[in-house]
């Protein structure tokens, strides 16, 4: 069956062979799909396969079996079709540090093809919306890593995509940038974009994301709206909780919550193991 | 965008890279290799006098002048992909920020061997030119060198994107700097004739690539005989260092 979705991940498995070294299932059998206009959020503790499954996603790296499909097209088989609309911002910092602010949003821009001239206003009018525009001529090492995360950013847009991947692209930002970055993602959002974004952030991810899989250990223990996900394991009773001995401290239940439950949950059982 | 247009769009990046800093660029190129060349043609050469080439007189500057092009095919070609590589991969970032562009990883791989071969032959021109200027090469023998240039550049610029690709920290890549680049330097007859080494070095030295293609930028710039070793030992590490090191490099970035 053929998805109209902008992005379908279909059983994506990624086991990492080693020699020396016992194989690491990083992915275990995901599926999911983003439809446009849809921000899909990953969640999940250090190690539980975001990253390795963002970089499947994009086509990085070629995943152990499963398919991911880009605008219905195969990004393993036609990497370069598939990636004609496609916007990453990795969890690494890649920017070109050979070049300043303006000219490496404008090479970039060629890497998908794209002449300088139809790059050049598209780069100058991102950076004036990011908050970079005065930054336009310095090389990146001068820029503050708050600026550097938000020119990835920036740099993902500049092919136009119409699925912009983002893994956890709000780490170093005071909360202030956070927040345009925020009002970014959610225009981005409304002009029919399908996202996905990998967080640490539980405020982030309930506050911009549609849907949310909560993963561990390569597996997506739930995927739901945030609301529904903090419906359906906590309930909608406030939380008391101790914050320091002595002080109690009441609020509504959050996404922290869920994620704690399922993520600590399973912790346990695979220690029983 | 095909294949090739997308290694040009890459090679173009190297090139900007390379064109903003010129100035530098063109003195690392040009410099290391006319200190050879004024230190052991114009300054070593006329104590020495002629050479004997299989046969061949040559005066010892036109028998250095062709050694030093070979040399600078090897440093220009090594170094460029072995530490530039190092850095655009670890440090940069480069090749993992472009191959989720509209272009592959593979043809990242081979625009950064591409680029450190135009960068090694565009070196090597350099002494080609000086060269004929001094009059010791005839314009069409450095001509005819051009095609070989770029295969040994090739050939060096492969081997140095493998031991990038091997090498753990930036400072490793001073191993084989040390206990192979700098030995052809001085053991693959750039300095002087195999034929003075004892019988078993000359045979070590002929598996390295360097000999050879010392041997054959000689034969087409000086017209001394053609060597067959070189038609076997030039394409066997051509084909064997090529896919060898896209292959490490690519394993190393994609898990």
């Amino acid at each position: 069956m053929l998805s109209s979705a902008a992005v379908v991940v279909h059983d994506l498995r990624k086991v990492y062979q080693s020699s020396g070294r016992p194989p690491l299932c990083a992915v275990d059998g995901i599926s999911f799909e983003i439809e446009k206009g849809e921000c899909f959020g990953l969640l999940g503790p250090n190690g539980a396969g975001k990253s390795t499954s963002m970089n499947c996603i994009t086509g990085f790296y070629a995943p152990t079996s499963g398919d991911v499909r880009l605008l219905g097209v195969d990004v393993h088989a036609q990497p370069r079709k598939a990636r004609e609309r496609l916007g990453t911002c990795s969890q690494e910092d890649t920017l070109d540090s050979d070049f300043t602010v303006l000219d490496q949003m404008i090479r970039y821009g060629t890497y998908f093809g794209l002449k300088v001239s139809v790059i050049r206003p598209r780069a100058q009018a991102l950076l004036a919306r990011f908050g970079l525009a005065d930054r336009s001529d310095d090389l990146v090492e001068f820029l503050s890593g708050g600026m550097r995360r938000r020119l990835q950013v920036a740099r993902a847009l500049i092919c136009d995509p119409e699925i912009l991947i983002l893994d956890e692209p709000t780490t170093g930002m005071d909360p202030e940038v956070r927040r345009i970055l925020w009002d970014i993602i959610g225009e981005c959002r409304a002009r029919g974009l399908a996202i996905l974004l990998s967080t640490h952030y539980m405020e982030e991810a309930q506050r911009l994301c549609d849907r949310v899989a909560i993963l561990h250990r390569g597996r997506i223990l739930d995927c739901a709206p945030p609301q529904q996900l903090i419906s359906r394991h906590i309930g909608e009773e406030i939380v008391e909780e101790e914050i320091r001995p002595g002080v109690t401290w009441k609020r509504p239940p959050n996404l922290e919550d869920v994620y704690l439950k399922l993520t600590g949950t399973h912790l346990d059982v695979g220690e029983s193991e | 965008m095909t294949a090739a247009g997308a290694i040009r769009c890459v090679w173009l990046r190297y090139f900007a890279v390379f064109h903003k800093s010129l100035k530098y660029a063109i003195v690392t190129t040009f410099f290391e290799p006319l200190l050879y060349l004024f230190a052991f043609g114009f300054g070593l050469g006329p104590m020495i006098g002629t050479v004997d080439v299989l046969g061949t007189r040559l005066t010892y500057r036109q028998f250095i002048f062709a050694g030093i092009v070979a040399q600078t095919l090897m440093f220009q070609g090594f170094f460029e992909a072995a530490f530039g590589s190092f850095i655009r991969m670890y440090y940069q970032r480069v090749f993992q920020a472009i191959a989720v562009t509209q272009i592959t990883l593979s043809e990242v791989l081979w625009a950064e061997l591409i680029w450190d071969t135009s960068k090694a032959t565009f070196a090597a021109s350099a002494v080609l030119l000086i060269g004929v200027v001094t009059g010791d090469f005839s314009p069409a023998g450095a001509l005819a060198t051009l095609p070989i240039a770029f295969l040994s550049g090739l050939l060096f610029a492969a081997l140095g994107l493998l031991v990038a690709a091997k090498s753990k920290t930036i400072e490793e890549i001073n191993y084989p700097q040390y206990l192979l680049i700098f030995p052809m330097f001085l053991f693959c007859g750039v300095f002087f004739p195999l034929g003075n080494l004892p019988v078993y070095l000359q045979w070590i030295a002929w598996v390295l690539p360097l000999t050879a293609v010392v041997s054959v930028i000689r034969t087409l710039t000086l017209g001394t005989p053609l060597e067959p070793g070189v038609f076997v030992v030039i394409p066997i590490w051509l084909l064997v260092l090529t896919p060898w090191s896209r292959r490490a490099m690519s394993r190393r970035l994609v898990k």
